[in-house]
């Protein structure tokens, strides 16, 4: 180590004092080097591959070493065999693939059909379609799916209500497997989108042009030449779309309870709700559902990484547009319907259910009847201790993880990104890992690790913002990398010849110029941290239940009213940190906020 | 096989600003090349894609061989895929996701020629271009100017009636741009393709054009054979972008059939050739070519004969650019040669060749760059 000291720094060191002292200070800095390479291991370790391993020995007992003592340990694959055949398994299994497959085909069609209005037609208002296509990522996924059981639940949903009022026979079932897809479908088109919008935006229409101009008809070259090109970006947002469905929580269990339509995520919960509850069937499924999106992660990343054919750097294409004539007023409108299916309807679901006193409408004239509406949702749901403390853990939850998970990205980012620390390649590796390790299998995997120890971390807050500050890692790593890419390295070196040491550059130079950026990823934090559910559940107790739990809990409960009271509060929280952050960021980091679901 | 083309009175106006294309018309003959030459922004490349149907003109006519293209006026607009031209784009355009030879052999696919014939096409079309060996590689492992040489085979294949090239070389670096800009033209020609040539660069116009255009603000200016466009060019424009980059001011004072006097600064007197419609007594500016002035010939009795105070010199090594000042005004003379004539503030005699002065109206626009 000591050897190659003068990889850093060493040589800038002013030519004044002995050649002993020089010799000496060069080793001390290549120790400090060394501890702070050691140090931030020893932090992933603690963070990550402590609790992963902890989940990956219990899928392999029915005993937890830390809890019962190594002496009753028993390592075997029997737990992990009995799960895999277990038929309650394979059924939550399959209902994940055909929900998510759905999910996903769904969010195909709509984000690579948004993608195409925006990027390649005429239609009116483009501006604000690529606005709309890109809203889901904004709200929470609990909330939408509370939003639309009120809407469209068999019995009393609204639309229900308004088809038995028109004298419809057909009802709406939202707890349904078709509802679930549609809901996945339809509020995680935006990470297909994302993707093919910008494919196309950077494909350069020459392309399309030879085909015509070589004799192919406008078909024809949608089949050779545009999808082909566009392939790795669909694929992309396909798989991450079939990702991150996979992770979700909130809307199987709001959606998939009451049809008794499990889920792996559901599955696994439901595991840990049992008594006695059965912590390791739990941690093998965790496993399964760790291996899955592990998995796919990585087919994601091989597809990302090969050759993308569309390169042309720095390159602005006007892009061909289309002119629709007048069916652009078409295209135009379903935007609209988009805009109305994902905010403005579960928006006014909402607002009615949390200020109607009984949400039973008999008649349409009943909706408009101002006697009908009061505060006593809202007046209930603060009358209960628990849900202003709620309210309260959750912002310091959120601030804690902010500001320990934005300092700890920052400082891994940089030693990534920035020097050349020996051991900087495993502190990529381990600082990436979460991105295949969905929400809940962090929970499973922090309860696992941390539920024996007396005196630890288990039922403090403090738990919880490990967790989240673990599962946001990746996203927030990135989003500072971005930042920390875009000083110039010259910049830096420009300080260190000057003889400014690497804290001192850190300090005066790179800190200043990622502010914006490492604020912005705090914000973004701060926002994940609140509307995580998956890994919460398994870490709140009543003294540190967060908003994310406690609303599911009322929803659960089957008051509709304070639920939906409930949703509001989160939503505007929510809706004000956002719109915070953006001042911020200036819009920098929106493709972070839906990352973790 | 190769048509002619014939374009009239062709405007195109885009939603936001002048018309990019403003009553623009000529013609090129089945198996010529015509250059359209001009700044960027001209509204070169919205000429060449309305000819290709890529885009729809706001009023004029189109016709390629016999058949109208694109009328506006009666609504005809033939689709670029039944068109039978071939296009060569700036950006290469050559399908990254398949080989050399799936790129050139789409076209064939397209007009479901039988795999036998499209097989030997293909081959001897890549032969021509000088790409044989690279049939079975993906495109994207080729250099640049081999990408361009695909492209054009991918245009040549299926022998379009017409070749539409958009700044074909402009991508390439300068040594290998020299290189395909002589192959180009050896290769259309050998084809016998008609083909409309776009570029700025006005070395690359010269050595490929059967006949240049020049065109400046979407109108189309000159339309002649290089030399024409060297030796006569119709605006000062025309003269300043092609390379004239002197413009003495002056006075015209009598006219005498082409040619007339212009007195300059310091009453001196010039003979210049004229272009119609320049009446004496109006102001004019004179366009001279650095190239064309001659320097240190004793001949007094010829006309525009003058002596030069050399103010600054320039040595490239094989050529020497003085600058002079003369007939109230300042030149610049290019001369050939590793050796430096003049030392700077020296005189020399000057020779203006008159048939290379050229005076036009000062009331044109100034001239551009
Ligand atoms: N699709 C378009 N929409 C609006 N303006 C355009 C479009 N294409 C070209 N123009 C405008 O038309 C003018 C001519 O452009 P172009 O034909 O590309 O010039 P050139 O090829 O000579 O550089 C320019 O002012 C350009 O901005
Ligand atoms: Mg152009």
């Amino acid at each position: 180590m000591a050897a190659d000291s003068t990889a850093l720094g060493a040589d800038i060191e002013p030519l004044t004092g002995s050649y002993e002292a020089s010799q000496r200070s060069a080793r001390l800095r290549a120790a400090g080097r060394w501890l702070w390479s050691a140090g931030l291991l020893v932090i992933l370790g603690f963070l990550v591959v402590y609790p992963v391993s902890m989940l990956l020995l219990g899928a392999l007992t029915n005993t937890n070493p830390v809890v019962d003592g190594f002496a009753t340990f028993n390592l075997s694959l029997e737990n992990f065999v009995t799960v895999l055949a277990n038929p309650n398994v394979h059924l939550a299994l399959i209902n994940s693939l055909i929900a998510c497959g759905g999910g996903t085909a769904l969010a195909v069609v709509i984000g690579l059909g948004f993608s195409w209005i925006v990027v390649r037609t005429n239609t009116p208002c483009k501006g604000f379609i690529a606005a709309v296509s890109l809203v889901p990522l904004f709200v929470p996924p609990l909330v939408a799916a509370v939003a639309w059981s009120i809407l469209a639940s068999p019995k009393s949903g609204l639309l229900n209500t308004l088809l038995a009022g028109l004298g419809i026979d057909w009802r709406f079932d939202v707890y349904s497997m078709p509802g679930m897809i549609v809901i996945f479908g339809v509020y995680y088109a935006p990470y297909v989108y994302m993707f093919t919008a910008s494919a196309l935006r950077n494909m350069d229409p020459a392309l399309e042009e030879a085909a015509e101009i070589s004799g192919a008809t406008a078909l024809s070259t949608l089949l050779t030449v545009t999808f082909p090109l566009i392939a790795p970006a669909i694929i992309s947002g396909m798989l991450l779309s079939f990702i991150v469905m996979l992770g979700i929580y909130g809307i199987p269990a709001v959606l998939g309870t009451p049809g008794d339509i499990p889920v792996l995520t559901t599955y696994i919960f439901k595991l840990t709700a049992w008594s006695p509850p059965l912590y390791s069937t739990a941690a093998a499924v965790a496993v399964i559902l760790m291996t899955v999106t592990g998995f796919l992660v990585w087919l994601q990343h091989r597809v990302v990484s090969a050759r993308s054919y569309i390169t042309v750097a720095g390159k602005a294409f006007r892009p061909a547009v289309m002119n629709l004539g007048r069916w652009r007023y078409f295209t135009l409108g379903l935007a609209i319907v988009y805009l109305v299916i994902v905010v403005v309807l579960p928006t006014l679901a909402l607002i009615v259910a949390a200020f109607r006193k009984f949400l039973f409408i008999r008649t349409m004239a009943s909706l408009f009847d101002a006697r009908q509406y009061s505060l006593i949702h809202f007046e209930r749901l603060f009358d209960n201790p628990l849900a202003l403390r709620s309210i309260v853990n959750t912002i310091e939850v959120g601030l804690i993880t902010a500001v320990i998970g934005g300092i700890l990205s920052f400082a891994i980012g940089y030693t990534i990104h920035r020097t050349r620390l020996s051991g900087r390649k495993s502190i990529d590796v381990i600082s990436t890992l979460p991105v295949a390790i969905p929400g809940l299998v962090i929970g499973v995997a922090y309860l696992w690790a941390w539920i024996g120890l007396p005196g630890g971390l288990y039922g403090t807050i403090w738990i919880l913002a490990l967790a989240f500050v673990a599962r946001f890692m990746p996203d927030t790593i990135k989003a500072l990398s971005t930042s920390l890419l875009q000083i110039h390295r010259e910049l830096e070196e420009a300080a260190w010849i000057c003889g400014t040491r690497m804290l001192g550059t850190i300090r005066m130079i790179v800190l200043p110029l990622a502010r914006p950026g490492v604020i912005a990823a705090m914000t973004l934090l701060f926002v994940l941290a609140i509307r995580e559910l998956g890994s919460s559940l398994f870490l709140y107790t009543s003294e540190t239940m967060v908003m994310a739990v406690l609303l599911l809990d009322y929803y659960e409960g089957g008051n509709v009213g304070i639920t939906a009271a409930f949703s509001l509060v989160q939503t505007i929280l929510l809706g004000v940190l956002i719109g915070f952050a953006h001042v911020l960021s200036r819009g920098g980091t929106d493709t972070g906020v839906g990352k973790a679901g | 096989m190769s048509a002619e083309l014939k374009v009239e009175h062709l405007r195109k106006v885009f939603s936001v600003g002048r018309p990019a294309i403003d009553d623009v018309s000529f013609r090129a003959t089945a198996g010529e090349i015509v250059v359209l030459l001009g700044p960027s922004g001209c509204g070169k490349t919205t000429t060449l894609r309305c000819v290709a149907g890529l885009e729809t003109p706001t009023s004029g006519e189109i016709a390629i061989g016999r058949e109208a293209v694109s009328v506006p006026a009666r609504g005809v607009l033939v689709p670029p895929r039944l068109r039978n031209i071939g296009m060569v784009f700036q950006s290469y355009a050559v399908w990254p996701h398949m080989t050399v030879r799936q790129n050139v052999t789409y076209p064939l696919r397209q007009r479901r020629v039988p795999r036998a014939e499209a097989g030997r096409k293909v081959d001897e079309v890549l032969a021509l271009v000088g790409l044989s060996e690279y049939a079975e590689r993906p495109v994207v492992s080729l250099s640049g100017g081999q990408m361009q040489r695909v492209a054009l085979a991918r245009s040549l294949v299926y022998q379009p009636q017409l070749l539409l090239l958009d700044e074909p070389l402009s991508n390439l670096d300068a040594k290998l741009r020299l290189r395909l800009r002589d192959d180009l033209r050896r290769i259309i020609k050998q084809t016998g393709v008609t083909a409309l040539y776009v570029t700025h660069d006005q070395s690359e116009a010269v050595v490929l054009g059967d006949r240049i255009g020049v065109m400046r603000d979407g109108k189309l200016l000159q339309i002649a054979p290089p030399n024409e466009i060297y030796n006569r060019p119709a605006d000062m424009f025309v003269a300043n972008f092609t390379g004239a980059s002197n413009a003495l001011p002056g006075r015209l004072l009598a006219r005498n059939g082409e040619f007339g006097t212009v007195e300059t600064g310091g009453g001196n007197r010039l003979t210049a050739w004229l272009p119609p419609g320049v009446a004496a007594g109006s102001e004019v500016n004179v366009a001279l070519r650095p190239e064309n002035i001659r320097l240190g010939v004793q001949a007094a009795a010829e006309p525009n004969h003058f002596t030069a105070r050399v103010t600054g010199q320039r040595y490239q090594g094989t050529q020497t650019i003085y600058e002079l000042a003369t007939l109230g005004g300042r030149l610049e003379a290019l001369e050939l040669g590793t050796n430096v004539r003049y030392p700077v503030g020296s005189d020399v005699e000057i020779l203006l060749p008159p048939e290379l002065c050229w005076a036009y109206s000062a009331q044109e626009a100034a001239p551009m760059e």
